[in-house]
C-alpha cells in the first residue's frame, strides 16, 4: 500500500472552525482547492504544526506527527510570500534547512541544478524578482529533505506567464525527488496544469475528491537548448522547458482546449489532433475521448449530446504546456 | 586625577548595566512582542514606569527594597557580607530598573517587525525555538539590539536621582559623573562642573545622533 498523509484535525477560532479528515495518497501533486476563507491555509498550517489552536491527529507514512513541534515534522513548507531570510544569501537560505536536517551538500547541489538556482546563489533575497524568490523558496524547502511538500499558493501574485514558467519546476521537484505535494490554490490554471488529484474544501469542511484534470501522456523525444520535443502518439511538438530524453511528461488540456467536429484547418493553435468519442458516462458527467491511443476523460459539454460514440472529432490545444511526471516514460500517470 | 574616578565608575556602571539589561530585557521584549495574554498591558506599563516616575520615587522604593531589613537586602548581606544600599552592586540593580524601558522598547519593536512568519519558516526548516530565535529573530533585530544597548548605556551614564537615593555620594563607590557635577557645583568648583557637564553633553549628543542615523539607514534600507 502506498504511503498516505492521514489527518483528522479540528481548528477552532471565534469566527471559524475547521474540521477535516482525509487520507491523502503520498504521491504526485494533490491540489487543495477552495474559495478564499475556506480554510486551505489553516489546514496546511495545522499539518505543518504551525497552528496553535489545533486538536486531532496527523500521521505520515505511519509516523505520528500529532504532538511534534513543526521543526520535527518532515514537511517542506512554501509560503505565499516566499519568506526568504533577508539577512542570509540565497545559498545560506538553501543551506538553512539542509544543515539542520543533516542533508549532505551534494543533495543541495541537486536541488540547485533541478531548479536552475545556480546563477542566484550569491544574490541577496532583496535583489530577487518575485518569480526568482518563489523558486528559491521552493528550493529551500526541497533542500531540507522533506517527506512531503506543503505549498501554500506558491505562485499567487505572479502573472500568467511567470506562473507558466514556474509550474514545470514544481512538477520537476515532485517527479525528480519523489516527494509528494499538497498544493493549495484557487487558480483553475494551476489546478488544470499540475493536479494529479483535487481535494475540495469549503467553509472549513472537505467536500470531496476529483480526479486529475484531463491531460495527455507524452514523452521527451528530443532535447534542445531550452526546449524539448514531446511525442504524443504520432504527433510531436516543441515546447520550451528542460528535460531529458525519454522522460515521461504530461500535457494538460488546460482551460482553453476545443473539441470540434471539423478539422480547424488554418489554425494558429499550437496543436491539433484527430480523436474519437469513445464513451459517454452521464453519471460521472464526463465523456471519454480517444486520442493518440490514449483514453482521456473530459467533462461533459452541451454539444456532446448530439455526437455519437465513435464519432471522429478534433482536439485543439491553443497553448501547449507540459511538465515532467516521471523519470522514465513508462512509469507515469 | 579626581575627575577620572567618577568617569571610570560611571563607565563601569553603564557597561555592566547594558550587558545585564540586554540579557534581562531580551526575554521580556520577546514575550511582549509575541504574546496575546491579557497581562500584556500591565507588563508593558510596569516596564515603562521608569519613563514617567520621578527618579526619587523609584529610588525611594529601591532603597526600601534593598535595605538590609528587606528580604532581598538581607539575602544580599548573607551572600556577600555587605549591604546593597550605598554600594556599587546596589547602583547596578537600581540602574537595571531605571533603564529597563530603554532596553525593552527598542527590542520589542524590532522583534515585532520580524514577525511570526519568519519564525514559522525557520520551524518548518527544522529549527527549534531557541535555534530560530538565535539564527533568524536576533540577526534580523540587530538594529534594535544596538539601539537598546546604546540608549541603555547613555541613559545610565546620565543617571542622577536614583543614584543619589540608592547610592548616596561615596567617592570610588557610588560617586558617578552626575553626582560629581552636583558636588562640584555645590562647592562652587565650576571648572570641574564645566568639564564633566560638557563631556556628558557632547557624549549624549553623539550617541543620539548615531542612533538616529542608524534608524534612518534602517528606514532607507526598508528594514
Amino acid at each position: 500500500m502506498p504511503d498516505t498523509l492521514s489527518f483528522d484535525l479540528q481548528v477552532r477560532y471565534a469566527d471559524f472552525m475547521l474540521a477535516v479528515r482525509a487520507d491523502v495518497p503520498a504521491t504526485g501533486i494533490t491540489v487543495l482547492s477552495g474559495p478564499s476563507g475556506s480554510g486551505k491555509t489553516t489546514l496546511l498550517r495545522a499539518l505543518a504544526g504551525l497552528e496553535p489552536h489545533v486538536t486531532g491527529t496527523v500521521q505520515f507514512a505511519g509516523e505520528d506527527w500529532s504532538n511534534r513541534h513543526a521543526s520535527a515534522r518532515g514537511v517542506g513548507y512554501v509560503f505565499q510570500d516566499a519568506r526568504l531570510f533577508p539577512h542570509l544569501s540565497v545559498a545560506d537560505n538553501l543551506d538553512y534547512g539542509a544543515k539542520r536536517r543533516g542533508i549532505p551538500p551534494d543533495k543541495v547541489r541537486t536541488v540547485i541544478d533541478a531548479l536552475d538556482l545556480g546563477p542566484l546563489v550569491h544574490r541577496a533575497p532583496a535583489t530577487l524578482s518575485g518569480g526568482e524568490a518563489r523558486r528559491v523558496a521552493l528550493g529551500r524547502a526541497l533542500a531540507s529533505g522533506p517527506q512531503i511538500l506543503l505549498l501554500d499558493e506558491p505562485l499567487t501574485g505572479l502573472d500568467r506567464a511567470r506562473k507558466a514558467d514556474l509550474m514545470p519546476y514544481i512538477a520537476r521537484a515532485v517527479a525528480t525527488f519523489g516527494i509528494p505535494a499538497l498544493y493549495v490554490t484557487h487558480s483553475t490554471f494551476e489546478t488544470a496544469t499540475l493536479a494529479d488529484r483535487v481535494l475540495s474544501i469549503h467553509n472549513g469542511r472537505l467536500t470531496g475528491w476529483q480526479p486529475a484534470p484531463p491531460r495527455l501522456r507524452a514523452h521527451v523525444a528530443q532535447v534542445d537548448a531550452g526546449r524539448v520535443l514531446l511525442g504524443i502518439g504520432d504527433s510531436t511538438i516543441w515546447i520550451t522547458g528542460h528535460g531529458r530524453l525519454n522522460e515521461a511528461w504530461a500535457v494538460p488540456l488546460g482551460e482553453s482546449y476545443v473539441i470540434s467536429t471539423r478539422e480547424p484547418g488554418d489554425s494558429t493553435a499550437d496543436l491539433t489532433m484527430p480523436c474519437r468519442l469513445a464513451e459517454v458516462d452521464t453519471e460521472m458527467q464526463e465523456w471519454v475521448l480517444e486520442v493518440a491511443g490514449q483514453r482521456v476523460p473530459v467533462p461533459l459539454v452541451d454539444e456532446s449530446s448530439r455526437w455519437t460514440i465513435g464519432q471522429a472529432l478534433w482536439l485543439t490545444l491553443p497553448n501547449v504546456t507540459g511538465h515532467i511526471t516521471g523519470t522514465e516514460a513508462d512509469d507515469i500517470l | 586625577m579626581s575627575l577620572w574616578g567618577p568617569i571610570w565608575l560611571t563607565l563601569q556602571l553603564a557597561g555592566l548595566t547594558t550587558v545585564l539589561l540586554l540579557l534581562i530585557a531580551t526575554p521580556i521584549a520577546w514575550w511582549l512582542a509575541g504574546t496575546k495574554s491579557r497581562l500584556k498591558p500591565a507588563v508593558e506599563a510596569l516596564t515603562a514606569l521608569p519613563l514617567v516616575l520621578p527618579p526619587t520615587v523609584l529610588g525611594f522604593y529601591l532603597l526600601i527594597l534593598m535595605s538590609p531589613q528587606s528580604t532581598l537586602g538581607a539575602f544580599w548581606v548573607r551572600l556577600t557580607g555587605e549591604a546593597l544600599t550605598f554600594s556599587f552592586s546596589g547602583l547596578v540593580i537600581a540602574s537595571l530598573f531605571y533603564s529597563l524601558p530603554f532596553a525593552v522598547q527598542p527590542l520589542q519593536a524590532s522583534f515585532q517587525s520580524v514577525g511570526r512568519g519568519m519564525m514559522d519558516a525557520a520551524a518548518t526548516l527544522g529549527a527549534g525555538r531557541w535555534d530560530a530565535f538565535r539564527s533568524v529573530a536576533l540577526p534580523l533585530s540587530r538594529r534594535g539590539v544596538l539601539t537598546a544597548a546604546v540608549l541603555t548605556f547613555a541613559h545610565t551614564m546620565g543617571e542622577f536621582g536614583v543614584v543619589l537615593m540608592v547610592g548616596g555620594n561615596i567617592p570610588g563607590r557610588t560617586r558617578v559623573i552626575s553626582i560629581e557635577i552636583y558636588s562640584a557645583v555645590e562647592t562652587l568648583d565650576y571648572r570641574t562642573a564645566h568639564i564633566l557637564s560638557g563631556g556628558l553633553l557632547l557624549f549624549s549628543f553623539v550617541v543620539l545622533t548615531a542612533v538616529y542615523m542608524m534608524n534612518q539607514r534602517g528606514v532607507r534600507a526598508g528594514a
